[in-house]
């Protein structure tokens, strides 16, 4: 006869649910000026191995229930942490996902085609304007083109 | 000087430029023609489906010449400042 009271809660499920959830809203720290360039990986990982220690968790209340507890809570902490896992993805993917016919954009050495655009005064400027300079301003030496995707 | 360039209308980067404290130029092409024509255009990459640019960085000399450029793999992942300012100081 197991004694149901002496059996172990675990904690894996949801420090797991914890880590995926974190994974998924890492995704937002380039929105809030924090650069993910040195680990763009970071999300999709913290989530990944979050998932990793849930399934670590479910395993030792199914597996092993006669030392831990815990069937139903770590089965609705996998079901979270599976939405948040693929939450992650998801992002990852949408972030890696930009064209790649642009073999065929400007490259070091070639000229750029010049360009009139309105500026955001109502102005209608060219390339080759800007590289005059602005009254009262020295004209630049170099431009540099910043192509963003816009609606921020 | 920098010159930010996209699809958004000019009251749209207005207010991001106000915003963020911004002095230099941001353009508007709200019909993607200079993005097109720089091969920059991700069809359907903005919200309700619109044609928007991929991000892109080039740095041109008084020539027009491409001294430097940029195009990330991952939106998420910013240029590297550092090279930038190299190829920058290398201009005369």
């Amino acid at each position: 006869m197991v004694d149901t009271a002496a059996r172990k809660r675990t904690l894996a499920p949801w420090m797991g649910l914890l880590l995926t959830l974190l994974g998924a809203l890492s995704n937002g720290l380039p929105f809030v000026g924090f650069p993910a360039a040195p680990v763009p990986w970071i999300s999709l990982l913290l989530s990944l191995i979050g998932f990793v220690v849930v399934l670590l968790g479910l395993w030792g209340a199914f597996g092993q229930s006669t030392v831990y507890k815990g069937k139903l809570s770590g089965s609705i902490a996998a079901a979270f942490s599976l939405l948040f896992l693929a939450v992650a993805i998801v992002f990852f993917w949408d972030a890696r996902h930009i064209p790649a016919e642009s073999a065929s954009a400007p490259q070091v050495g070639q000229l750029v085609p010049d360009f009139r655009l309105w500026d955001s005064a109502g102005h209608s400027v060219s390339l080759t304007q800007l590289f005059s300079g602005s009254a009262g301003k020295e004209p630049p030496k170099a431009l540099l083109l910043v192509f963003y995707r816009g609606y921020w | 000087m920098p010159v930010a360039i996209s699809v958004d209308a000019p009251e749209v980067s207005e207010n991001l430029r106000r915003k963020r404290g911004y002095t230099f130029p941001f353009l508007s092409d709200q019909k993607a023609e200079v993005i097109r024509r720089y091969e920059l255009l991700h069809p359907r990459g903005g919200p309700d489906g619109t044609d928007i640019s991929r991000p892109a960085e080039f740095l041109i000399d008084r020539s027009a010449t491409v001294r430097w450029e940029n195009f990330t793999e991952d939106i998420r992942v910013r240029p590297r400042a550092g090279e930038l300012l190299a190829a920058a100081r290398a201009i005369r």
